[in-house]
C-alpha cells in the first residue's frame, strides 16, 4: 500500500477568513502525524476537512486512493475514524455502547459476537474494562476522552484524526494513551496511521514520526520532529523562547530523543 | 466469548425481560378495561366471557364492548405507542430532553384545523361526520410539509427546527385564539372539548385503519436507532464519523414523527404529555439505547394511556375525564417523582 492519505492543494475559508491555504499532505502506511499550531492556526478544521464534517472550498483529499466525496459516509466511517476535541452528550449511555458505537459503520442492526468481542478487547487494551458499564456522562473528562478514543480505536479504520486526544488526561493517562496508539500505529500487519492535532510539543517530539506545523493557514514546515522543531521554527510560530535539547537520556525508548523547553514568551522581536 | 460481552448480553437480555413485562402489564389492563365501564348489565366477568365466546351476549352487551370498549382500548394502545415513540425519535434527533410530538406545532395545526371546521364551517371534505378530523389532519400535514422544506435545507439545525416549531405553535394559537373571540358558546364549548383530547371519537373502522398505518410505521423507526443512537450521544460530529448523515437522518425521523403524531391526534385532539413522560420513563428502565428504548417507549406509551383513560372513565362513573386531562394529572406527579429519584432524565 501506498499511501493511506493524500491531501492536494486544500483550501477552507469561513467567509472571507482564509483557515487553509494550499495545503498538501501525504501520510504512509504506519505514520503517526502531529499537527501543531496555535489555537485557530487550523488544525481541526484540516481533521474536519478530511472527516468531510467541513466541505472544503477546493482541492482534492484521498483516502486509500479514493477521493473522500466520493464515498458514502458509511465507507467513509470504515475508512476514517474522528476523536473530537469534546463530546457534548445529551443522552448518556453506557460504556461499552458507547465504544460499539464504533462498530456501526460495520453492523447492518444485529451485533455479531466479533463486534462485541473487538469493543471488549479494546476496552481492556486502555484500561476501561472497569469502567465498561458505568454511563459516560457519569465519568470525568480524561476517562470520557479514553472512551471515545476507544470508540475510534474499535472503528478498526485505516486512517485515525484525533483533535487534542490528551487535553484532558493527567500525565500517566497521556503517556499510556500515546503508547496505546503508538503500538496501534506500529503494527506493520495492519497498516493503520494516525492524524493527531495536539498542542504538547514534548508529547508530538516524543511518539510522532512526522510533524506539520501549521501557521496562519499554511504548512509552515513539515518534517520529522528534530527538522521541525527548531528553536526559529517556534519561535516564528508561537511566540516563544525556546530551548531544544536533543538528548536520549530525556526519552528512553522513544522514537525521537528531542525535548522542547519553552523559557518564554517573545513580546517583540 | 469475553466476559464483558457476556455481561453486555446479559444486560441486553434483562431488559428485553422487562419491556416483556411491560408488555403483559399492558395486555392485563387491556382485559381489565374492556371488563370495566358505568353499565349496570356488564361486569367483569361477563364482558370476560362474552370476550372469550363462554357466554352469549345480547345486543347491547355486544355493542358496548366491540362498539365502544374495544376501539378506545386499542386507540389507547395504539395512540400512546405512536404518540410515546414520535416523543422518542424527537428527543433523540433534536438531542433536546424537552421536546414531545407537540414541540414541532404539528398539534397545533390540527387545533387550528379543528377551529376553522368548528367555528367557520370550513371543511375540505363535505361530510360533517369527519369535517373536524379531515382538517385536524390537513392542517398537520401542512406543518409536515414545512418541516419537510426545513430539512431540505442543508444547514438547518436541531435547535432551528425546534425555534420554527415553537413559532408555528404561537402563530396557529393566535389564529384559533382570534376565532374564539368571535366564536359562539356553543363554538367554544366544542373546541374546548376538541382540546382536551378523547380517545372515544375514533370509530372501530378508523381505529382499526390508524392502527394499521402505526404499525406499518414502526419498523421504519426501529431502523433508524442506530442512527438516533450516535445523534443523541454526541451530537452532529460524532454522527458524521460514525456514518450518519445528521441532516438526512434528522429530516427522516422528524417526518416520521410528525405523521405519527398527525394521525393520532387529528382523531383524538390533544393528547401531548404522553411524548414527553414515556419516553423519559423508558430511559430509566433501558437507558437510551434506541434499539430498546423505542419499543419500550412504545409500551410505556401503550400503558399510561390506558391507565389514565381507564381510571377516568371509571373513577367518577358515568362521568367520563378526558384522556388528555387524566394523563397529566396522574402522568405529572408520577414523572416528577421518578425524574428527582433518579436525580435527571440522562441517568
Amino acid at each position: 500500500m501506498s499511501k493511506i492519505l493524500e491531501i492536494k492543494d486544500l483550501n477552507f475559508s469561513w467567509g472571507n477568513n482564509h483557515v487553509l491555504r494550499d495545503i498538501n499532505v501525504n501520510i504512509s502506511p504506519n505514520e503517526l502525524v502531529a499537527v501543531l499550531g496555535v489555537n485557530g492556526a487550523g488544525k481541526s478544521t484540516l481533521l474536519k476537512c478530511i472527516n468531510r464534517i467541513l466541505k472544503s472550498d477546493s482541492g482534492s483529499i484521498n483516502l486509500l486512493e479514493e477521493d473522500v466525496n466520493g464515498l458514502s459516509l458509511i465507507d467513509l466511517s470504515k475508512k476514517v475514524s474522528y476523536v473530537p476535541q469534546s463530546v457534548r452528550t445529551s443522552f448518556s449511555m453506557d460504556v461499552f455502547d458507547v465504544v460499539l458505537l464504533g462498530r456501526r459503520p460495520h453492523i447492518s442492526w444485529r451485533i455479531s459476537e466479533e463486534d462485541r468481542d473487538k469493543v471488549s478487547s479494546t476496552l481492556r487494551s486502555l484500561g476501561l474494562e472497569d469502567f465498561s458499564f458505568r454511563k459516560f456522562d457519569q465519568l470525568s473528562g480524561g476517562e470520557r476522552q479514553r472512551v471515545i478514543i476507544a470508540k475510534a480505536i474499535a472503528q478498526d479504520s485505516s486512517l485515525l484524526l484525533m483533535d487534542e486526544p490528551t487535553s484532558d488526561l493527567d500525565l500517566k493517562n497521556q503517556l499510556e494513551i500515546m503508547k496505546s496508539l503508538r503500538k496501534i500505529i506500529s503494527n506493520k500487519d495492519a497498516e493503520k496511521s494516525a492524524l493527531i492535532a495536539i498542542h504538547d510539543i514534548n508529547i508530538a517530539a516524543r511518539f510522532a514520526d512526522r510533524i506539520l506545523l501549521l501557521h496562519n493557514g499554511k504548512i509552515f514546515a513539515s518534517g520529522t520532529p528534530r527538522e521541525v522543531l527548531t528553536k526559529d521554527n517556534i519561535a516564528e510560530v508561537f511566540s516563544v523562547d525556546a530551548e531544544i535539547i536533543d538528548n536520549a537520556v530525556f526519552w528512553p525508548g522513544g522514537s525521537d530523543s528531542l525535548r522542547v523547553i519553552v523559557k518564554d514568551e517573545i513580546t517583540s522581536k | 466469548m469475553d466476559s464483558i460481552s457476556e455481561k453486555h448480553i446479559e444486560n441486553s437480555k434483562f431488559q428485553i425481560i422487562l419491556i416483556l413485562l411491560l408488555v403483559s402489564l399492558t395486555f392485563l389492563l387491556a382485559i381489565f378495561a374492556m371488563g370495566s365501564g358505568s353499565s349496570s348489565n356488564l361486569d367483569m366477568l361477563t364482558t370476560l366471557k362474552i370476550i372469550l365466546g363462554l357466554e352469549n351476549s345480547n345486543d347491547l352487551q355486544s355493542a358496548i364492548i366491540w362498539e365502544l370498549r374495544f376501539p378506545r382500548i386499542l386507540m389507547a394502545i395504539v395512540g400512546g405507542a405512536a404518540l410515546a415513540t414520535a416523543g422518542a425519535l424527537m428527543q433523540g434527533c433534536l438531542g433536546n430532553p424537552l421536546v414531545s410530538p407537540l414541540t414541532l406545532g404539528v398539534a397545533s395545526g390540527a387545533a387550528l384545523g379543528a377551529a376553522f371546521a368548528i367555528v367557520l364551517g370550513f371543511s375540505i371534505v363535505s361530510n360533517s361526520e369527519i369535517a373536524i378530523v379531515a382538517n385536524a389532519f390537513l392542517f398537520s400535514l401542512i406543518v409536515v410539509g414545512i418541516i419537510i422544506q426545513l430539512g431540505n435545507m442543508r444547514s438547518i439545525s436541531a435547535e432551528s427546527y425546534i425555534l420554527v416549531g415553537i413559532a408555528i405553535t404561537f402563530i396557529a394559537g393566535a389564529i384559533v385564539s382570534t376565532m374564539q373571540y368571535f366564536a359562539t358558546d356553543a363554538q367554544l364549548s366544542q373546541l374546548a372539548h376538541w382540546s382536551f383530547g378523547s380517545l372515544s371519537r375514533p370509530t372501530l373502522i378508523q381505529t382499526l385503519w390508524i392502527s394499521v398505518a402505526l404499525i406499518g410505521l414502526m419498523p421504519s423507526a426501529m431502523k433508524w436507532s442506530w442512527d438516533l443512537n450516535a445523534l443523541s450521544l454526541g451530537g452532529d460530529d460524532f454522527a458524521i464519523s460514525t456514518g450518519v448523515d445528521p441532516s438526512t437522518t434528522r429530516k427522516r425521523i422528524l417526518i416520521l414523527s410528525a405523521f405519527l403524531t398527525s394521525v393520532v391526534i387529528a382523531f383524538t385532539g390533544l393528547i401531548g404529555f404522553v411524548g414527553l413522560a414515556a419516553p423519559h420513563m423508558s430511559r430509566l428502565i433501558v437507558g437510551n439505547d434506541y434499539r430498546k428504548l423505542i419499543p419500550c417507549s412504545a409500551v410505556f406509551g401503550s400503558l399510561l394511556t390506558l391507565f389514565a383513560d381507564t381510571l377516568g372513565r371509571t373513577l367518577f362513573a358515568p362521568i367520563i375525564i378526558p384522556v388528555g386531562i387524566m394523563l397529566s394529572i396522574i402522568g405529572g406527579p408520577f414523572f416528577m417523582y421518578l425524574l428527582l429519584k433518579n436525580r435527571g432524565v440522562n441517568s
